[in-house]
């Protein structure tokens, strides 16, 4: 397929699809002139790609070294990513940082994102294409529908989609309803999410990265030195029951975080800003491309592919290590996932015991729910 | 011809805590109908966001104490005793209960014999004084579980389920804490009180007794009752293991939900009046005590460490060089902190350790068995070589 002719109005959106002559007309008549050879259309021109600066630099979060660095091999990686401590922590602000240090999507990848986008702001609506990752920020009361896809008749997209080569943002995520967290276990295992309709059965892609926040528990204090929790042991309960294993499971690393006592921050030296990690998360990314070819995350990659580049020694002895932490089958992959990434931060082709032993830290530490 | 009040106080007080300060609050206590209630009121009225040091003094002052000859007296009956006395907000009292001072219903001062009752984390197991041999198995297995993975045993010193909770776990890195509901100087409950009996022998073992009252007050049922909700609120968890329908364990059990404290408890035969207790925090909501396991993962410690401990012998013997040359900053910040835990962020920071390493050093420690984590941070599993002996009454 060479050609297309659209109506006028979406001319600038199908611009957007590399190798194609769009030809935009006003109506069927035009349409047959073209057809017959009467009539000349110039084909839309695409439009250069835009980036749009998120103004959010990481270089403003003042101390806690341990939680920048696991943001960082988020980004690399593409790993789901668990905040969890009291308010003022500073959990949103990481999130959105995180965003802020992923790469630009390719062409192609951000021609998907566009598609995605037209299906839900209506035809023509896409007038120009964006190479910044989408971020969603679904408030937490979002429905199943709305986080996944419905719409009435005709399936929509949801915001799991919207965030397709993106970030989606899950702020309070042990408020989130229970059956909304486990609707959200399949699509993040399958990159895709199928809607069923009256009128249509689509499948939707939704490669994107969760970034979770939570409290350790429902009045929020655990974890704050300066306060004390008081929350009852039911609320307690309940709260961690929204986490179910197999959720937990699935996001690779969990960070704790704990409010910076202002008096401390005078003596605490800047982190690196943005840009700097940015740089570092580009060739970091850079590496897992040149081995596992375009488009490769270490999110995505089957497992033995990653498995191959690890030194068996270090399987042996993290897996006998890890039979004492209990840590599940499914941890252990993901493990050998953000290890493979911390590898590719260093800049080192093989996994080594160190690279295991950080990846392991980022699932060790138990989720302060317990008070 | 006696001491001034103040001298004599000077002789019981625990390091950091002011002399003066303290034969206020004694004075005050003293005083006819005076309790730890009548001081938390008194700051409650002074109001202001102050720390509890500065609300005592304030409150002292208003009320024109002036430390007499009694406070000699009782100064030199805990003397006798081997007991020393920490003031609320102090820094050998636990910032557990420190931290509600003066909302919550926190003992104002904190007289103790043993270890100072600083902050680590604890586990209450309480229950029946006439306990089955179930009850008494129960309690023992999962204290000495406990106490193995470094976390501290909290009960009430009673015949039965508690005297089984402290024994099986006096000896373990975590050790044990009494907290009696009567004064010091009072034999009770006599089998323990007396000399050479439970409490001596916990405190030879790095043990800690403490209460809140003056040295001869008996164990009257109202103290038994604010016993335990001291209980409560120095564990992180409280475990029934059994009790009756009227059982001061549910009282241990009401308290720590008021302190937001997690609440187990062990099921037990249906047919069993010891049962009642357990079973009615079971259909309240309580979790379900199934087994060391479970009392951990209340705390937030992986269960695993349990593995690693009742496995060939335990990883700190066999290890403890290899990772300490890796990271010696790192732990020696632990030890120089311990019994508190370290945030992982302030490690990285105070050590000047980039965090890739330090959480791969952390990650080894773990596997090792040298270091427990729970939401407050990073600490040491047993007490540091160093450190043991400076944290004994002499």
């Amino acid at each position: 397929m060479r050609r297309v002719l659209v109506a006028e109005s979406s001319a600038g959106e199908a611009g957007l699809v590399d190798g194609l002559d769009v030809l935009g007309v006003r109506d069927v008549d035009e349409a047959v002139g073209v057809l017959v050879g009467s009539r000349r259309v110039r084909p839309a021109a695409s439009p250069p790609p835009v980036r749009r600066s998120g103004g959010h630099d990481l270089a403003d979060v003042r101390g806690q070294p341990v939680a920048r660095r696991a943001v960082e091999v988020a980004a690399v990686g593409g790993h789901h990513l668990l905040l969890v401590g009291p308010p003022g922590a500073g959990k949103s602000m990481l999130a959105r940082r995180l965003h802020g240090l992923l790469p630009d999507l390719t062409r192609a990848e951000a021609v998907e994102v566009a598609a995605i986008r037209s299906l839900v702001e209506g035809p023509g609506s896409v007038q120009e294409l964006e190479v910044t990752p989408p971020l969603r920020e679904p408030h937490r009361g979002i429905s199943t529908a709305a986080l996944l896809g419905g719409g009435s008749g005709v399936p929509r997209p949801g915001e799991v989609s919207l965030a397709h080569r993106g970030v989606l943002v899950m702020d309070e995520l042990l408020e989130t309803p229970r059956q909304t967290l486990d609707a959200l276990r399949e699509p993040l295992e399958q990159g895709e999410v199928t809607v069923e309709r009256v009128r249509a059965r689509v499948r939707f892609p939704c490669r994107l990265q969760l970034v979770a926040a939570g409290n350790a528990c429902p009045c929020g204090n655990t974890g704050d030195t300066r306060r004390v929790c008081t929350c009852t042991h039911a609320q307690l309960h309940r709260h961690r029951g929204r986490l179910s294993g197999p959720m937990l499971d699935r996001i690779d690393l969990h960070v704790q975080l704990r409010p910076v006592a202002p008096e401390r921050l005078a003596g605490i030296p800047d982190g690196d800003a943005s840009v700097d990690v940015a740089e570092r998360v580009r060739t970091a990314r850079r590496a897992a491309v040149e081995r596992w070819g375009p488009g490769s995350l270490v999110r995505d990659v089957p497992i033995e592919h990653v498995r191959a580049t690890v030194r068996s020694d270090v399987i042996g002895v993290l897996s006998s290590a890890m039979e004492g932490l209990g840590l599940s089958a499914r941890a252990f992959d993901r493990c050998l996932r953000v290890a493979r990434t911390i590898a590719d931060l260093d800049g080192t082709d093989t996994v080594a015991a160190e690279h295991m032993e950080e990846a392991l830290a980022y699932r060790l530490p138990p989720i302060g729910v317990s008070a | 011809m006696s001491r001034s009040p103040v001298d004599a106080v000077a002789d019981i007080t625990a390091d950091g805590t002011d002399a003066r300060r303290l034969a206020g609050v004694i004075a005050l206590l003293a005083r006819p109908r005076c309790s730890s209630e009548t001081v938390r009121s008194a700051c409650r009225a002074v109001g202001g966001d102050g720390p509890p040091s500065q609300q005592l003094d304030e409150a002292i002052a208003q009320r024109g104490i002036v430390p007499g000859d009694e406070v000699t007296q009782l100064a030199r009956t805990w003397r006798e005793l081997g007991v020393r006395l920490s003031l609320v907000g102090d820094p050998t009292y636990p910032a557990a209960l420190s931290d509600a001072w003066p909302q919550l219903d926190a003992p104002v001062v904190l007289a103790w014999r043993g270890v100072a009752p600083v902050d680590v984390a604890c586990v209450a197991i309480v229950g029946t004084r006439r306990p089955s041999g179930y009850g008494t198995a129960v309690a023992a297995w999962l204290a000495e579980a406990v106490s193995a993975a470094g976390v501290r045993v909290v009960s009430g010193g009673a015949v039965g389920v508690d005297a089984a909770a402290h024994r099986a776990s006096a000896e373990g890195p975590g050790g044990t804490t009494v907290v009696l509901g009567c004064g010091h100087a009072v034999d009770y409950p006599r089998q323990h009180a007396r000399r050479g009996g439970l409490f001596d022998e916990i405190v030879a073992h790095g043990g800690t007794i403490v209460s809140e009252l003056l040295p001869f007050e008996p164990p009257r049922a109202g103290r038994v009752r604010a016993r335990n909700r001291i209980i409560a609120a120095l564990a992180q968890a409280v475990v029934v293991v059994e009790g009756g329908h009227r059982s001061g364990a549910l009282i241990t059990a009401g308290a720590a939900a008021q302190w937001g404290r997690a609440v187990l408890a062990v099921p037990g035969d249906v047919r069993a009046a010891g049962s009642v207790a357990p079973h009615r925090l079971l259909s309240e909501g309580a979790a379900p005590c199934t087994g060391p396991g479970d009392l951990l993962d209340a705390l937030g410690i992986d269960a695993g460490v349990l593995g690693s401990l009742t496995g060939s012998g335990n990883g700190a013997a066999t290890h403890p060089a290899g990772s300490a040359q890796r990271a010696g900053e790192v732990f020696a910040l632990l030890a120089s902190s311990w019994p508190r835990p370290v945030g992982v962020e302030e490690l990285a920071v105070r050590t000047d350790t980039p965090p890739a390493r330090l959480l791969a050093v952390l990650t080894r420690a773990r596997i090792d068995g040298l270091i427990v984590e729970g939401p407050d941070g990073v600490r040491l599993r047993q007490v540091p070589a160093t450190k043991g002996s400076k944290h004994h009454s002499s």
